[in-house]
Protein backbone atom coordinates (compact mmCIF):
# COMPACT_ATOMS: atom_id res chain seq x y z
CA UNK A 1 0.00 0.00 0.00
CA UNK A 2 1.26 3.51 -0.87
CA UNK A 3 2.15 5.69 2.05
CA UNK A 4 3.21 9.30 1.82
CA UNK A 5 6.92 9.67 2.61
CA UNK A 6 7.62 11.25 5.96
CA UNK A 7 8.39 14.98 5.72
CA UNK A 8 10.88 16.18 8.31
CA UNK A 9 10.13 19.18 10.47
CA UNK A 10 12.29 21.68 8.63
CA UNK A 11 10.88 20.70 5.25
CA UNK A 12 7.36 21.05 6.63
CA UNK A 13 8.19 24.49 8.01
CA UNK A 14 9.82 25.44 4.69
CA UNK A 15 6.74 24.45 2.72
CA UNK A 16 4.53 26.37 5.15
CA UNK A 17 6.66 29.52 4.87
CA UNK A 18 6.77 29.30 1.07
CA UNK A 19 2.99 29.09 0.99
CA UNK A 20 2.81 32.08 3.37
CA UNK A 21 5.14 34.06 1.07
CA UNK A 22 3.08 33.26 -2.01
CA UNK A 23 -0.08 34.27 -0.15
CA UNK A 24 1.57 37.56 0.89
CA UNK A 25 2.64 38.30 -2.67
CA UNK A 26 -0.82 37.58 -4.00
CA UNK A 27 -2.58 39.68 -1.36
CA UNK A 28 -0.16 42.58 -1.83
CA UNK A 29 -0.46 42.53 -5.61
CA UNK A 30 -4.23 42.42 -5.39
CA UNK A 31 -4.18 45.40 -3.04
CA UNK A 32 -1.77 47.24 -5.40
CA UNK A 33 0.53 48.10 -2.53
CA UNK A 34 -2.27 49.72 -0.52
CA UNK A 35 -4.16 48.22 2.42
CA UNK A 36 -2.30 46.31 5.11
CA UNK A 37 0.85 46.01 2.98
CA UNK A 38 1.03 49.76 2.44
CA UNK A 39 0.40 50.49 6.12
CA UNK A 40 3.06 47.97 7.17
CA UNK A 41 5.54 49.46 4.69
CA UNK A 42 5.00 52.99 5.99
CA UNK A 43 5.22 51.83 9.60
CA UNK A 44 8.38 49.78 9.15
CA UNK A 45 10.02 52.50 7.06
CA UNK A 46 9.20 55.09 9.74
CA UNK A 47 10.62 52.82 12.44
CA UNK A 48 13.69 51.91 10.43
CA UNK A 49 14.55 55.44 9.26
CA UNK A 50 16.30 56.42 12.54
CA UNK A 51 18.41 53.25 12.29
CA UNK A 52 19.28 54.08 8.70
CA UNK A 53 20.08 57.67 9.67
CA UNK A 54 22.43 56.42 12.38
CA UNK A 55 24.02 53.89 10.03
CA UNK A 56 24.42 56.54 7.32
CA UNK A 57 26.05 58.88 9.84
CA UNK A 58 28.47 56.18 10.96
CA UNK A 59 29.32 54.90 7.48
CA UNK A 60 29.61 58.25 5.68
CA UNK A 61 33.30 58.79 6.54
CA UNK A 62 34.07 55.21 5.48
CA UNK A 63 32.26 55.73 2.17
CA UNK A 64 34.03 59.07 1.68
CA UNK A 65 37.39 57.45 2.28
CA UNK A 66 36.77 54.63 -0.20
CA UNK A 67 35.34 57.07 -2.74
CA UNK A 68 38.47 59.13 -2.49
CA UNK A 69 40.57 56.02 -2.91
CA UNK A 70 38.59 54.83 -5.93
CA UNK A 71 38.98 58.25 -7.55
CA UNK A 72 42.68 58.05 -7.00
CA UNK A 73 42.83 54.56 -8.50
CA UNK A 74 40.98 55.83 -11.56
CA UNK A 75 43.62 58.47 -12.15
CA UNK A 76 46.53 56.15 -11.50
CA UNK A 77 47.92 56.09 -15.01
CA UNK A 78 48.05 59.85 -15.30
CA UNK A 79 49.36 60.44 -11.84
CA UNK A 80 51.81 57.57 -11.41
CA UNK A 81 54.73 59.88 -10.60
CA UNK A 82 52.73 62.26 -8.47
CA UNK A 83 51.21 59.47 -6.45
CA UNK A 84 54.60 58.59 -4.95
CA UNK A 85 54.92 62.13 -3.67
CA UNK A 86 51.45 62.30 -2.20
CA UNK A 87 51.30 58.77 -0.79
CA UNK A 88 51.72 59.97 2.79
CA UNK A 89 48.93 62.52 2.31
CA UNK A 90 46.54 60.05 0.69
CA UNK A 91 44.31 59.54 3.69
CA UNK A 92 43.88 63.25 4.34
CA UNK A 93 43.42 63.95 0.64
CA UNK A 94 40.71 61.33 0.27
CA UNK A 95 38.80 62.80 3.17
CA UNK A 96 39.25 66.37 1.92
CA UNK A 97 38.12 65.46 -1.61
CA UNK A 98 35.07 63.75 -0.25
CA UNK A 99 34.14 66.78 1.86
CA UNK A 100 34.81 69.14 -1.02
CA UNK A 101 32.63 67.09 -3.38
CA UNK A 102 29.80 67.21 -0.88
CA UNK A 103 30.12 70.97 -0.49
CA UNK A 104 30.11 71.39 -4.28
CA UNK A 105 27.08 69.15 -4.62
CA UNK A 106 25.28 71.05 -1.91
CA UNK A 107 26.13 74.38 -3.54
CA UNK A 108 25.04 73.08 -6.93
CA UNK A 109 21.79 71.65 -5.62
CA UNK A 110 20.96 74.92 -3.87
CA UNK A 111 21.61 76.81 -7.10
CA UNK A 112 19.17 74.77 -9.18
CA UNK A 113 16.49 76.93 -10.72
CA UNK A 114 13.25 75.00 -10.50
CA UNK A 115 11.04 75.20 -13.61
CA UNK A 116 8.09 77.59 -13.56
CA UNK A 117 9.11 78.99 -10.19
CA UNK A 118 8.07 75.85 -8.36
CA UNK A 119 8.81 75.52 -4.69
CA UNK A 120 11.45 72.98 -3.85
CA UNK A 121 12.53 70.93 -0.87
CA UNK A 122 16.25 70.15 -0.58
CA UNK A 123 16.93 66.67 0.77
CA UNK A 124 19.77 64.30 1.41
CA UNK A 125 19.85 60.68 0.25
CA UNK A 126 19.89 58.44 3.31
CA UNK A 127 19.64 54.96 1.92
CA UNK A 128 19.30 52.86 -1.15
CA UNK A 129 17.03 49.93 -1.98
CA UNK A 130 17.79 46.58 -0.36
CA UNK A 131 19.23 45.18 -3.57
CA UNK A 132 20.63 46.31 -6.91
CA UNK A 133 17.30 45.38 -8.47
CA UNK A 134 15.54 48.07 -6.42
CA UNK A 135 16.19 51.38 -8.17
CA UNK A 136 14.96 53.42 -5.21
CA UNK A 137 16.51 55.94 -2.83
CA UNK A 138 15.34 57.02 0.60
CA UNK A 139 15.55 60.78 1.25
CA UNK A 140 15.44 62.53 4.61
CA UNK A 141 12.41 64.72 3.90
CA UNK A 142 8.83 63.57 4.12
CA UNK A 143 5.23 64.59 4.60
CA UNK A 144 6.18 66.98 7.39
CA UNK A 145 8.32 68.96 4.92
CA UNK A 146 5.65 69.11 2.24
CA UNK A 147 6.73 66.12 0.18
CA UNK A 148 3.93 64.02 -1.28
CA UNK A 149 3.65 61.05 -3.60
CA UNK A 150 4.37 61.66 -7.32
CA UNK A 151 6.59 64.72 -6.86
CA UNK A 152 9.58 64.88 -9.21
CA UNK A 153 13.08 64.72 -7.77
CA UNK A 154 16.03 66.41 -9.50
CA UNK A 155 19.71 67.07 -9.01
CA UNK A 156 21.96 69.60 -10.70
CA UNK A 157 22.04 67.43 -13.86
CA UNK A 158 18.32 66.85 -14.28
CA UNK A 159 15.49 64.51 -13.41
CA UNK A 160 16.38 61.67 -11.02
CA UNK A 161 13.02 60.09 -10.31
CA UNK A 162 9.74 60.58 -8.53
CA UNK A 163 8.45 60.09 -5.02
CA UNK A 164 6.54 56.82 -4.68
CA UNK A 165 5.87 56.70 -0.94
CA UNK A 166 6.13 59.08 1.96
CA UNK A 167 6.33 58.89 5.73
CA UNK A 168 6.41 61.87 8.09
CA UNK A 169 10.18 62.20 7.95
CA UNK A 170 11.30 60.35 4.84
CA UNK A 171 10.28 59.51 1.31
CA UNK A 172 11.16 56.86 -1.23
CA UNK A 173 12.15 57.93 -4.70
CA UNK A 174 11.95 55.58 -7.68
CA UNK A 175 14.81 56.35 -10.06
CA UNK A 176 14.14 56.99 -13.73
CA UNK A 177 16.27 53.96 -14.64
CA UNK A 178 13.82 51.55 -13.00
CA UNK A 179 12.37 49.24 -15.68
CA UNK A 180 8.85 50.19 -14.59
CA UNK A 181 9.44 53.91 -15.30
CA UNK A 182 8.23 55.46 -18.53
CA UNK A 183 8.70 59.18 -19.03
CA UNK A 184 7.16 61.36 -21.71
CA UNK A 185 9.98 63.47 -23.21
CA UNK A 186 10.60 65.92 -26.01
CA UNK A 187 13.77 66.34 -28.02
CA UNK A 188 14.83 69.89 -27.23
CA UNK A 189 16.29 70.45 -30.73
CA UNK A 190 13.26 69.31 -32.73
CA UNK A 191 10.36 69.39 -30.28
CA UNK A 192 9.41 65.82 -31.22
CA UNK A 193 7.87 63.72 -28.46
CA UNK A 194 8.72 60.23 -27.35
CA UNK A 195 8.86 57.83 -24.44
CA UNK A 196 11.95 57.13 -22.36
CA UNK A 197 11.99 53.77 -20.60
CA UNK A 198 14.28 52.64 -17.77
CA UNK A 199 16.37 49.54 -18.24
CA UNK A 200 17.56 49.00 -14.69
CA UNK A 201 20.62 51.22 -14.91
CA UNK A 202 23.00 52.74 -17.39
CA UNK A 203 21.41 53.55 -20.73
CA UNK A 204 17.67 54.14 -21.11
CA UNK A 205 15.60 53.29 -24.15
CA UNK A 206 14.01 56.06 -26.21
CA UNK A 207 11.13 55.47 -28.60
CA UNK A 208 9.80 58.38 -30.64
CA UNK A 209 6.17 58.91 -31.67
CA UNK A 210 7.12 60.57 -34.95
CA UNK A 211 9.55 58.48 -36.96
CA UNK A 212 10.30 61.12 -39.60
CA UNK A 213 12.86 63.22 -37.72
CA UNK A 214 16.19 61.56 -37.07
CA UNK A 215 17.87 61.69 -33.68
CA UNK A 216 21.45 62.88 -33.33
CA UNK A 217 23.86 61.81 -30.63
CA UNK A 218 23.91 64.41 -27.89
CA UNK A 219 20.32 65.59 -28.40
CA UNK A 220 18.93 66.72 -25.06
CA UNK A 221 15.69 65.11 -23.93
CA UNK A 222 13.49 67.14 -21.59
CA UNK A 223 10.28 66.26 -19.84
CA UNK A 224 7.05 66.90 -21.70
CA UNK A 225 3.92 68.09 -19.90
CA UNK A 226 2.29 65.44 -17.77
CA UNK A 227 3.42 63.72 -14.62
CA UNK A 228 6.50 65.97 -14.51
CA UNK A 229 6.73 69.70 -15.16
CA UNK A 230 7.84 70.38 -18.73
CA UNK A 231 11.41 71.26 -19.57
CA UNK A 232 13.45 69.33 -17.01
CA UNK A 233 16.53 67.74 -18.62
CA UNK A 234 16.25 63.95 -18.41
CA UNK A 235 18.82 62.37 -20.71
CA UNK A 236 20.96 62.78 -23.82
CA UNK A 237 20.68 60.64 -26.93
CA UNK A 238 23.59 58.19 -26.89
CA UNK A 239 23.55 57.15 -30.55
CA UNK A 240 22.22 58.55 -33.83
CA UNK A 241 19.00 56.92 -35.01
CA UNK A 242 16.92 56.86 -38.17
CA UNK A 243 13.53 55.24 -38.61
CA UNK A 244 13.69 51.50 -39.25
CA UNK A 245 11.57 50.82 -42.32
CA UNK A 246 9.51 53.84 -41.36
CA UNK A 247 7.82 52.09 -38.46
CA UNK A 248 9.79 52.84 -35.35
CA UNK A 249 12.49 55.19 -34.21
CA UNK A 250 14.40 53.84 -31.26
CA UNK A 251 17.73 54.54 -29.66
CA UNK A 252 19.37 54.74 -26.26
CA UNK A 253 19.94 57.71 -23.99
CA UNK A 254 22.23 58.49 -21.06
CA UNK A 255 20.53 59.99 -17.98
CA UNK A 256 21.63 63.53 -17.19
CA UNK A 257 21.27 63.12 -13.43
CA UNK A 258 24.13 61.66 -11.41
CA UNK A 259 22.19 58.54 -10.48
CA UNK A 260 24.98 56.35 -9.19
CA UNK A 261 26.54 58.85 -6.81
CA UNK A 262 23.62 61.03 -5.84
CA UNK A 263 23.86 62.60 -2.40
CA UNK A 264 21.81 65.80 -2.33
CA UNK A 265 18.58 66.23 -4.29
CA UNK A 266 15.69 68.63 -4.67
CA UNK A 267 12.06 67.63 -4.59
CA UNK A 268 9.90 69.82 -6.83
CA UNK A 269 6.61 70.70 -5.17
CA UNK A 270 4.55 69.70 -8.17
CA UNK A 271 1.83 67.18 -8.91
CA UNK A 272 0.20 66.52 -12.25
CA UNK A 273 -3.19 67.19 -10.56
CA UNK A 274 -2.20 70.74 -9.71
CA UNK A 275 -1.22 71.46 -13.30
CA UNK A 276 -4.44 69.99 -14.62
CA UNK A 277 -6.49 72.30 -12.40
CA UNK A 278 -4.44 75.37 -13.40
CA UNK A 279 -4.68 74.83 -17.15
CA UNK A 280 -6.31 77.83 -18.85
CA UNK A 281 -9.62 77.08 -20.44
CA UNK A 282 -9.86 77.00 -24.20
CA UNK A 283 -6.18 76.39 -24.68
CA UNK A 284 -5.35 73.68 -27.16
CA UNK A 285 -3.99 70.80 -25.12
CA UNK A 286 -0.60 69.46 -26.03
CA UNK A 287 -0.53 65.85 -27.24
CA UNK A 288 -1.00 63.97 -23.98
CA UNK A 289 2.05 62.03 -22.86
CA UNK A 290 1.52 58.42 -21.96
CA UNK A 291 1.66 58.95 -18.21
CA UNK A 292 -1.29 61.30 -18.38
CA UNK A 293 -3.47 58.53 -19.70
CA UNK A 294 -3.13 56.82 -16.35
CA UNK A 295 -6.21 57.47 -14.28
CA UNK A 296 -4.47 57.37 -10.93
CA UNK A 297 -2.19 59.99 -9.45
CA UNK A 298 -0.93 57.84 -6.63
CA UNK A 299 2.19 55.75 -6.86
CA UNK A 300 1.74 52.45 -8.58
CA UNK A 301 1.84 49.58 -6.20
CA UNK A 302 4.31 46.77 -6.32
CA UNK A 303 4.15 44.88 -9.50
CA UNK A 304 2.35 47.62 -11.33
CA UNK A 305 3.95 49.83 -13.92
CA UNK A 306 3.57 53.42 -14.84
CA UNK A 307 3.04 52.50 -18.44
CA UNK A 308 -0.33 53.33 -20.00
CA UNK B 1 21.10 30.37 25.55
CA UNK B 2 18.40 30.10 22.93
CA UNK B 3 17.16 33.61 23.72
CA UNK B 4 20.65 35.00 23.58
CA UNK B 5 21.21 33.40 20.21
CA UNK B 6 17.86 34.71 18.93
CA UNK B 7 18.62 38.24 20.15
CA UNK B 8 22.05 38.17 18.51
CA UNK B 9 20.53 36.87 15.26
CA UNK B 10 17.91 39.66 15.24
CA UNK B 11 20.58 42.30 15.94
CA UNK B 12 22.78 40.91 13.16
CA UNK B 13 19.92 40.95 10.67
CA UNK B 14 19.00 44.55 11.51
CA UNK B 15 22.65 45.58 11.30
CA UNK B 16 23.04 43.76 7.98
CA UNK B 17 19.97 45.39 6.46
CA UNK B 18 20.91 48.85 7.79
CA UNK B 19 24.42 48.57 6.35
CA UNK B 20 23.11 47.13 3.09
CA UNK B 21 20.84 50.11 2.55
CA UNK B 22 23.16 52.89 3.74
CA UNK B 23 26.76 51.89 3.09
CA UNK B 24 26.27 51.33 -0.62
CA UNK B 25 24.36 54.46 -1.62
CA UNK B 26 27.47 55.91 -3.24
CA UNK B 27 30.01 53.14 -2.78
CA UNK B 28 29.10 50.93 -5.73
CA UNK B 29 32.16 49.47 -7.43
CA UNK B 30 31.29 48.68 -11.07
CA UNK B 31 27.72 49.78 -10.38
CA UNK B 32 26.85 47.00 -7.95
CA UNK B 33 26.93 46.35 -4.23
CA UNK B 34 27.23 43.25 -2.03
CA UNK B 35 24.05 41.51 -0.92
CA UNK B 36 24.90 41.84 2.78
CA UNK B 37 21.47 40.84 4.08
CA UNK B 38 21.71 37.62 2.09
CA UNK B 39 25.20 36.94 3.45
CA UNK B 40 24.05 37.56 7.01
CA UNK B 41 21.06 35.24 6.51
CA UNK B 42 23.37 32.56 5.22
CA UNK B 43 25.82 33.05 8.08
CA UNK B 44 23.12 33.05 10.76
CA UNK B 45 21.34 30.04 9.28
CA UNK B 46 24.49 27.95 9.69
CA UNK B 47 24.24 28.16 13.46
CA UNK B 48 20.54 28.36 14.26
CA UNK B 49 18.10 25.52 14.73
CA UNK B 50 16.56 24.26 11.52
CA UNK B 51 13.18 25.90 12.00
CA UNK B 52 14.71 29.01 13.60
CA UNK B 53 16.97 29.42 10.58
CA UNK B 54 13.96 29.34 8.26
CA UNK B 55 12.16 31.90 10.41
CA UNK B 56 15.25 34.16 10.33
CA UNK B 57 15.35 33.88 6.53
CA UNK B 58 11.66 34.65 6.26
CA UNK B 59 11.84 37.60 8.67
CA UNK B 60 14.92 39.10 7.00
CA UNK B 61 13.24 38.80 3.61
CA UNK B 62 10.07 40.38 4.93
CA UNK B 63 12.08 43.31 6.32
CA UNK B 64 13.70 43.79 2.90
CA UNK B 65 10.28 43.63 1.25
CA UNK B 66 8.95 46.28 3.60
CA UNK B 67 11.91 48.55 2.87
CA UNK B 68 11.57 48.22 -0.87
CA UNK B 69 8.81 48.87 -3.36
CA UNK B 70 8.58 45.29 -4.60
CA UNK B 71 5.65 43.00 -3.88
CA UNK B 72 5.52 41.95 -0.22
CA UNK B 73 6.81 38.39 0.14
CA UNK B 74 9.28 38.21 -2.75
CA UNK B 75 12.44 38.63 -0.70
CA UNK B 76 10.84 36.60 2.09
CA UNK B 77 10.36 33.72 -0.34
CA UNK B 78 13.88 33.95 -1.69
CA UNK B 79 15.63 34.26 1.68
CA UNK B 80 13.54 31.42 3.12
CA UNK B 81 14.94 29.29 0.28
CA UNK B 82 18.47 30.47 1.18
CA UNK B 83 17.94 29.47 4.80
CA UNK B 84 16.55 26.08 3.77
CA UNK B 85 19.46 25.41 1.40
CA UNK B 86 21.93 26.43 4.11
CA UNK B 87 20.26 24.20 6.69
CA UNK B 88 20.45 21.28 4.24
CA UNK B 89 24.06 21.89 3.23
CA UNK B 90 25.67 23.17 6.41
CA UNK B 91 26.92 19.80 7.62
CA UNK B 92 28.76 19.36 4.33
CA UNK B 93 30.27 22.84 4.74
CA UNK B 94 31.48 21.95 8.21
CA UNK B 95 33.04 18.73 6.96
CA UNK B 96 34.96 20.55 4.25
CA UNK B 97 35.56 24.22 4.94
CA UNK B 98 37.04 24.73 1.46
CA UNK B 99 33.53 24.27 0.10
CA UNK B 100 32.29 27.26 2.08
CA UNK B 101 33.67 30.04 -0.16
CA UNK B 102 32.45 28.53 -3.47
CA UNK B 103 29.23 27.68 -1.64
CA UNK B 104 28.71 31.35 -0.72
CA UNK B 105 29.23 32.34 -4.35
CA UNK B 106 26.87 29.72 -5.73
CA UNK B 107 24.20 30.33 -3.13
CA UNK B 108 24.38 34.13 -3.59
CA UNK B 109 24.23 33.87 -7.35
CA UNK B 110 21.38 31.34 -7.30
CA UNK B 111 19.46 33.46 -4.80
CA UNK B 112 19.67 36.59 -6.93
CA UNK B 113 18.78 34.58 -10.02
CA UNK B 114 15.77 33.16 -8.18
CA UNK B 115 14.78 36.69 -7.14
CA UNK B 116 15.05 37.90 -10.73
CA UNK B 117 12.93 35.00 -11.92
CA UNK B 118 10.27 35.25 -9.21
CA UNK B 119 10.23 39.05 -9.57
CA UNK B 120 9.50 38.73 -13.26
CA UNK B 121 6.75 36.19 -12.65
CA UNK B 122 5.12 38.65 -10.26
CA UNK B 123 5.44 41.64 -12.60
CA UNK B 124 8.56 43.38 -11.31
CA UNK B 125 10.24 43.24 -14.74
CA UNK B 126 13.55 42.20 -13.15
CA UNK B 127 14.61 40.07 -16.11
CA UNK B 128 13.97 42.96 -18.50
CA UNK B 129 16.73 44.81 -16.66
CA UNK B 130 19.58 45.34 -19.14
CA UNK B 131 22.12 44.72 -16.37
CA UNK B 132 20.50 41.65 -14.88
CA UNK B 133 23.53 39.38 -15.22
CA UNK B 134 25.82 41.98 -13.70
CA UNK B 135 23.35 42.50 -10.84
CA UNK B 136 23.46 38.79 -10.08
CA UNK B 137 27.13 38.15 -10.68
CA UNK B 138 28.84 41.12 -9.01
CA UNK B 139 26.97 40.92 -5.67
CA UNK B 140 27.78 37.20 -5.59
CA UNK B 141 31.47 37.98 -6.18
CA UNK B 142 31.41 40.71 -3.51
CA UNK B 143 29.70 38.35 -1.06
CA UNK B 144 32.39 35.77 -1.72
CA UNK B 145 35.10 38.36 -1.05
CA UNK B 146 33.36 39.55 2.11
CA UNK B 147 32.55 36.09 3.45
CA UNK B 148 35.90 35.61 5.26
CA UNK B 149 35.20 38.90 7.07
CA UNK B 150 31.55 38.21 7.87
CA UNK B 151 31.20 34.48 8.51
CA UNK B 152 33.86 33.93 11.22
CA UNK B 153 32.65 36.72 13.55
CA UNK B 154 29.04 35.56 13.19
CA UNK B 155 30.15 31.99 13.85
CA UNK B 156 31.90 33.15 17.02
CA UNK B 157 28.82 35.07 18.14
CA UNK B 158 26.34 32.27 17.50
CA UNK B 159 28.26 29.07 18.09
CA UNK B 160 26.94 26.95 20.95
CA UNK B 161 29.33 26.93 23.86
CA UNK B 162 31.02 23.61 24.75
CA UNK B 163 28.88 21.63 27.11
CA UNK B 164 25.65 23.26 26.02
CA UNK B 165 25.30 20.83 23.11
CA UNK B 166 24.16 21.97 19.72
CA UNK B 167 20.51 21.84 20.78
CA UNK B 168 19.65 23.87 17.72
CA UNK B 169 16.12 22.79 17.03
CA UNK B 170 13.27 24.92 18.22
Amino acid sequence: MWRPSRVDRSTGAFIGLVIACLALVTIDLRASGEGLGGTLRDGVQAAFTPIQKAAAWVTRPVVGFFEGLSDLVGLRDENRVLRLQVADLQGQLAETESLQRRVEELEAILAIEPPEGLDTVAARVLATGPSDFDAIRLIDKGRRHGVTVDMPVVDEGGLLGRVVSVTDTSARVRLITDPTMRIAVRVERTGEAGILTGRGGGLMQLEMFNTDTALIEGDLLVTADGRFPAGIPVARVAADADAEVGFSLRTTAVPEGELSRVDYVKVLVFTSDAVGSQEPEGEEPVQPPLEEQSTTTTAPGPGTTTSP
Amino acid sequence: MKWRRTAVAVALVILGVALQTTLFVRLRPFGASPALALLVTLAVSRHMGQVSALVVGFATGLLLDLLSETALGLWALVLTCVAYATVRLRRRFEDDVTLLIPGVFLLSFSTLALYALVGTIFGEQTLSDAQVVRKMLLPAVYNTILSPLVLPPITRLLRARPGTGRGLDL
